[in-house]
């Protein structure tokens, strides 16, 4: 059954794909989670909506269309934050909401788009091409690099933000890259997950990384690990019950969310 | 003596509310400067200031380097007064903060010479034994010694405290105090810091600056001391500062010089 599985070249394409949206997802995730930015996620994949719409109504590549229309709306989130002393979770809410309703309203306007829009809403990862692996190959690529660099500057970011500036790092570069580096992270994985279910895939395996790891490299290497065996075993129940991809693999996620929450707990209990 | 600090016609308002007015001063190599005032007099917004946390009007001259031009940041150990960290969860060891002092190096890899001055900083601040220890598990008392040696690591020119003693127990506030001392009396590291107990740390201070709203006084200890002027200028917290001195400990900080304590 697995060798039947593996054999597809859509399935090849979509574990390749998957795996490699979903390890960006994860480090960038702990980042954002440590940051309390993690709905940033949550409003981006809001806002691609817009970017879908106007891919569709113009037939250009959704991809393509959504990256600078996302990452524009993130850096106005750290405007709005940073200018006008609005409260992080307030800026999304009110970017989120914006992109929302632009692109219902460009759907509205068109005349709907059907089955298009759903398989974006809820995800398609089976229909992903060779050209978007790539990008996603090429995403994950530039991340590890920006990691290895910069590991000192993002990790004493995320613990003081104060004391990294004394230290005479661009705390704002910083943030700025890490936003602008998530927008693509989102254009990339709603192919994966779909709109709707983006953000999971940056809050849960970081969420449950978070939960069994004593040093912030754990994290890393445990967020990516649990969230790419998310994709891998999703993938393979859709494949089996004939279900979305999407939803299998936040389902799994979540498993593996409760079983950390449960081994937490009982590590816990020996200590104590 | 060489300027380490120097700051002219320093100003900062928040939403249109003075909280500092031109203050000028220059802090030389070598000093030990408590900075005192009353609350909300603007002493921990002078510190954010003069770090370039928040963006004030003026002058800073950090070793005759503009700061806006100013690179050498690891010549300047910070300790906050208290860590924006210390209620989270964030999995980080104890000597992974220390590492943090080290921050502006780029790399994921630890050298040899900065694993040697990690453990050196954490054996003066006497915070070895909490290696492999996860930061939120420790005591807020120890998490601030291991702040201070994350201060320490680059071997600073000039230490920056804001109350750094409020979470310490009294043998660690000794400790702390006497660590401080040894270091710039015996590795001339420049101090500035804020404090509220002038009697245990004055033996150490050399000299005082008094903040409230505007610098109304910087000089040094003995000046502040005998200086009836002083006293009648600065009012009841400079006279409570000046008692404290002189009395609370048993000890004055100027031993055998202090004319006050013999007279009395």
């Amino acid at each position: 059954m697995i060798s039947e599985f593996l054999s597809y070249g859509f399935v090849q394409k979509g574990l390749l794909a998957g795996s490699l949206v979903a390890a960006s997802c994860a480090i960038l995730g702990v980042f954002l989670v440590l940051k309390r930015l993690s709905l940033i996620g949550d409003g981006m994949s809001h806002v691609c909506l817009t970017g879908v719409a106007v891919a569709l109504l113009t037939s250009a590549n959704p991809v393509y269309v959504s990256v600078p229309v996302v990452m524009i709306s993130s850096l106005g989130i750290m405007k709005l934050t940073q200018k006008f002393r609005i409260y992080g979770d307030a800026a999304i809410g009110i970017v989120s909401a914006a992109g929302l309703s632009v692109g219902l309203l460009i759907t509205a306007l068109a005349g709907g788009f059907n089955t298009d829009l759903l398989s974006f809403l809820f995800g398609s990862i089976l229909t992903v091409s060779w050209t978007e692996a790539a990008l996603c190959g090429g995403l994950l690529a530039v991340i590890l690099i920006l990691l290895h660099v910069f590991f000192r500057a993002l990790t004493s970011t995320c613990f003081d933000e104060p004391f990294a500036k004394t230290r005479g790092i661009s705390v704002q570069s910083v943030n700025t890259v890490l936003v602008v580096i998530t927008s693509v992270a989102v254009v990339l994985a709603f192919k994966v997950v779909g709109i709707f279910l983006i953000s999971a895939l940056l809050i849960i395996p970081p969420v449950s990384a978070l939960l069994v790891s004593r040093t912030f490299k754990q994290v890393l290497w445990k967020a990516v690990i649990f969230s790419v065996g998310c994709v891998w075993t999703g993938i393979f129940i859709s494949f089996m019950w004939d279900i979305p991809s999407g939803a299998a693999i936040i389902l799994m996620n979540l498993a593996v969310l409760s079983s950390c929450f449960g081994w937490s707990k009982i590590r816990g209990k020996q200590h104590d | 003596m060489s300027s380490v600090l120097k700051t002219e016609n320093l100003s900062f308002a928040y939403e249109r509310i003075n909280v500092l007015e031109n203050i000028s001063f220059d802090v030389q190599a070598g000093d030990y400067v408590g900075i005192i005032g009353p609350n909300g007099g603007g002493k921990t917004t002078l510190l954010k200031v003069i770090l370039g946390l928040e963006k004030g009007k003026g002058s800073i001259r950090w070793f005759g380097t503009p700061s806006a031009q100013f690179k050498d940041w690891w010549k300047i150990g910070y300790l906050a007064q208290k860590s924006p960290v210390s209620q989270s969860r964030f999995p980080i060891s104890a000597e992974e903060v220390v590492l943090m002092g080290l921050a502006e190096r780029c790399g994921s890899g630890v050298s040899v010479g900065e694993l040697k001055s990690i453990y050196e900083a954490m054996q003066q601040t006497n915070t070895r034994q909490y290696v492999g220890k996860l930061f939120h598990d420790l005591s807020i008392g120890q998490q601030q010694r291991v702040l201070l040696a994350r201060a320490l690591v680059s071997r600073p020119q000039v230490l920056i405290l804001d109350e750094p003693s409020t979470a310490l127990d009294a043998s660690s506030r000794e400790m702390f105090f006497n660590l401080l001392g040894e270091l710039n009396q015996k590795h001339g590291v420049t101090i500035l810091l804020i404090t509220h107990d002038t009697g245990e740390v004055g033996k150490h201070i050399s000299k005082f600056m008094y903040i409230d709203k505007r610098l109304v006084f910087f000089g040094t200890k003995e000046e502040f001391c005998h200086s009836p002027e002083v006293a009648k200028q600065l009012g009841a917290f400079a006279q409570h500062t000046i008692d404290h001195l002189h009395n609370r400990h048993g000890h004055c900080p100027l031993g055998d010089s202090c004319v006050e304590c013999h007279h009395d």
